[in-house]
């Protein structure tokens, strides 16, 4: 046998230190992540890292030159965040949605305080700041959102129960119109759905009415529940219960709606992912949308001429308007260029941004000093103004649980409802099985944030 | 036997003298060709090397150890939970539902799949007018990425705006809502089929590779189209076909289609997939990304991982016999061997 002349190098010697290497290389972002990637050489521009839906070329070139720092722009998936999040090498700035994604991050330690900031701060001052921005508080103590210490902040924000619906559509079908004070009664715009809807050989021509508003079937049955004087979580929002008279109420409007196929649901989502398109292309009557929606609507001359904006329903006797979303920006706890990432905030929440977005339409500003800056310029906005003006009075943030993310939660829903409509399973057997699925995950997750 | 034997000892050492310098004390032993032949070895086997152990191997040893915790990646409080995940991946209904019909859809698109493609070879392979146009035709779907594919057929097949159903609509009939159960299988095995232009291609270059002479002399025999084709064309193209059921029972096991097809596919809308389109991938993904069980889904991967191993080493074993290799005749000596002779 010959032997390998000495020198050499073999396999194993080969082998051991590749695996050396690799060992070496998956270490070294572990050693970068120490580096402050903000500060860079002297003279070069600082990179700020966005996790963001996508940017223009023209903006970003715009928002670099006027604060004077290059942008990364990451776009926004939340597989990508979580992963960056767990190799503690997280972008400086992350878009977010406050309602929904506060619980979840800050009670695992994973935002920023942003109190010492805001103490500093000539531009964004927290006594400026729109209610709605408490979606971005979370206390440790209580493990609660809507107080504690700040960790993001909303650039804008919708009452996402209020719905908007077509005037030509309710006239054709010889339906008075929705009042602008008055909320209906869930059942009674149900109804209305069901006598809006044209079918043609088992498809639908024209939704009655895209039911379920921003954050899924979940927050639904959380508003509806909350609208019959229930809660759909317990006190302590470690475990949920389907199964109270409140739930149930709501659950049961949400499976005759699905039955009724009057409008996307779980059993025949919207291909599109949200009203829009097909609020446009003449085929919805009414679509469940914030003030926001009315940003989109707005654009085009023809669409906004014959929709108006109505007030949330409601289910029982209590009327709240309630925030799903607050969407805006959190600053992870570790990011390498905070400070850079809060001079984003101030310019992109209280400079000329935030003044074009005020008077867009696309949502209520999230300062208070710019609401004056709301659009009322034409029958179209001034309606939709007047409408949301009123609603306000019923604002509520309805807290979720931060032992599991509310996709996840939906995800049960998604998974349960779908069948358990077509087989026409009572309300009160599948309140039992989304009690045992959704409690079975806050109790794994619970166990995780102590 | 080695080149430095072949060589001799003489040659050997008349090689040391040709670098032993005048004056010298030292000698620079030459490098034989087998250590230079190493050398090349590892300058080229090296950088596929070290990226197999970072980005293969270290991965999935860092997903073992996860799959032994109650990790959600991002929780400072996850710890070590033994065995229990394993235990939870055979006794979790759903999971072992998933498995059953990941195998299921294997056991239909596979075969259909190859099926498809070797017609199609065959049919392409015939002296037609235009077949380099009709065979890029054919292939054209398989250089189509599965997202845009996906995306297509979600298009096609939705209920209320999606062509299928406007087809259905001309004729009076009532529209189907094809993207949820019970049909959504269907749409998902026609996706998956549709993209046979590998096989085709594969198969259509086994095809080329039979000796004409061999069909001839079968011709001249007697034997009409079906026998050439059973006797002489299916044998000699068998561990083409083996090598495609193989590589195409490993990726079906692991398709990602199904969420692809879905209308929101991602975390949050993977949840609305159609319960008949569950496949294992799907609820690794779930658990992931939705569920935030990173122990746990590290646990269904390579319980995945496992019962990938376990159904090829079955169809390795099931294909003695079947599977023929053209090889030198004296070699051959009694019988052809098959992939399972040593």
């Amino acid at each position: 046998m010959p032997v390998s002349p000495r020198g050499s190098l073999d396999r194993r010697r080969f082998l051991a230190a590749s695996a050396g290497a690799a060992l070496s290389a998956a270490a070294l972002p572990g050693c970068a992540a120490s580096v402050d990637s903000g500060s860079g050489a002297k003279g070069a521009k600082e990179t700020l890292t966005i996790m963001d839906t996508a940017w223009t070329k023209k903006d970003k070139q715009n928002a670099e030159r006027e604060l004077g720092m290059n942008l990364e722009i990451v776009t926004y998936d939340i597989t990508k965040l979580n992963a960056m999040l767990a190799g503690k090498n997280p972008p400086d700035v992350v878009r977010g949605i406050g309602a929904t994604d506060v619980p979840y991050f800050a009670a695992r330690g994973l935002m920023a305080d942003l109190d010492p900031y805001f103490a500093k701060s000539d531009a964004l001052k927290p006594s400026d700041l729109a209610p709605a921005n408490d979606v971005w508080r979370y206390d440790h103590t209580t493990k609660k959102q809507g107080t504690g210490p700040r960790y993001g902040m909303a650039k804008d924000y919708s009452q996402d129960c209020m719905f908007w619906y077509r005037t030509d559509m309710f006239e054709a079908a010889k339906l008075e119109l929705p009042s602008d004070t008055e909320p209906l009664s869930c059942d009674e715009w149900l109804d209305l759905g069901k006598r809006l809807v044209k079918r043609r050989l088992g498809k639908v021509k024209v939704y009655g009415l895209s039911g379920t508003p921003l954050g899924g079937p979940l927050t639904q049955v959380m508003w509806m529940a909350a609208s019959a004087g229930g809660s759909l979580f317990a006190e302590d929002l470690a475990t949920v219960d389907f199964s109270s008279p409140e739930a149930l109420k709501a659950l049961q409007w949400y499976l005759d709606y699905a039955k009724a196929d009057i409008g996307p649901s779980v059993v025949n989502p919207n291909p599109d992912g949200w009203d829009w398109p097909t609020y446009q292309a003449n085929r919805m009557a009414m679509a469940t949308d914030g003030y926001w929606f009315g940003g989109t609507i707005g654009g085009d001359a023809k669409i906004s001429e014959v929709s108006r904006f109505a007030p949330a329903p409601q289910l029982g006797s209590h009327r709240i308007s309630p925030c799903f979303s607050g969407t805006g920006y959190w600053i992870p706890k570790e990011a390498k260029n905070k400070d850079a990432a809060w001079r984003y905030f101030e310019w992109y929440f209280a400079s000329k941004p935030a003044q074009d977005r005020a008077t867009s339409g696309w949502g209520i500003p999230s300062l208070n000093s710019l609401r004056s800056k709301m659009p009322r310029d034409t029958a179209f906005h001034k309606q939709s103004y007047e409408v949301q003006q009123r609603e306000l009075d019923y604002f509520s943030v309805l807290p979720v649980s931060p032992y599991a993310q509310v996709d996840a939660l939906n995800a049960v829903l998604t998974k349960v409802l779908p069948d358990a409509v077509k087989s026409g399973t009572s309300a009160g057997k599948i309140a039992d099985t989304l009690n045992s699925q959704i409690n079975e995950q806050l109790a794994r997750g619970k166990e995780l944030v102590g | 036997m080695s080149t430095d034997q072949l060589a001799g000892a003489d040659a050997r050492s008349s090689m040391r003298a040709a670098v032993t310098r005048p004056g010298s004390t030292r000698t620079r032993r030459p490098r034989s060709l087998r250590a230079r032949r190493t050398g090349a070895f590892y300058v080229f086997a090296g950088p596929w090397l070290l990226g197999f152990l970072g980005m293969t191997v270290f991965p999935l040893g860092y997903a073992l150890w996860l799959s032994f915790t109650n990790s959600d990646g991002l929780s400072p409080n996850a710890r070590y939970v033994g065995l229990a995940n394993y235990r939870e991946v055979f006794s979790d209904p759903d999971t072992l539902a998933s498995l059953a019909r990941t195998g299921l859809f294997a056991a239909i698109t596979v075969p259909l799949t190859i099926a498809a493609g070797l017609f199609l070879a065959v049919l392409l392979n015939q002296p037609i007018r235009g077949r380099g146009v009709f065979r890029t035709l054919v292939y054209l779907p398989a250089v189509v990425p599965p997202v845009g594919a996906a995306l297509t057929f979600k298009l096609i097949f939705d209920r209320d705006s999606g062509s299928a159903n406007g087809l259905l609509d001309i004729f009076d009939v009532n529209g189907l809502a094809w993207l949820q159960d019970p049909y959504a299988r269907w749409v998902l095995i026609t996706l998956t089929v549709w993209g046979c232009g590998n096989v085709m291609i594969i198969s259509l270059a086994g095809l080329q590779d039979i000796p004409a002479e061999l069909l001839d002399a079968a011709r001249v025999d007697g034997a009409n189209w079906w026998q050439s084709f059973t006797r002489i064309t299916l044998p000699l193209l068998s561990p083409v076909l083996f090598f495609q059921l193989v590589t195409q029972i490993i990726a079906t096991l692991q398709s990602f289609l199904p969420l692809l097809i879905a209308v929101d596919p991602t975390p949050k809308g993977v949840g609305a997939v159609p319960q008949s389109n569950q496949l294992i991938m799907i609820d690794v993904f779930a658990q992931y990304f939705s569920n935030g069980r990173y122990g746990y889904a590290s646990a269904l991967l390579w319980v995945l991982f496992a019962f990938v191993m376990a159904v090829t080493f079955l169809v390795f074993r099931l294909s003695k016999g079947v599977v023929f290799y053209s090889v030198d005749p004296e070699q051959a000596k009694t019988k052809p061997r098959t992939i399972g002779d040593n």
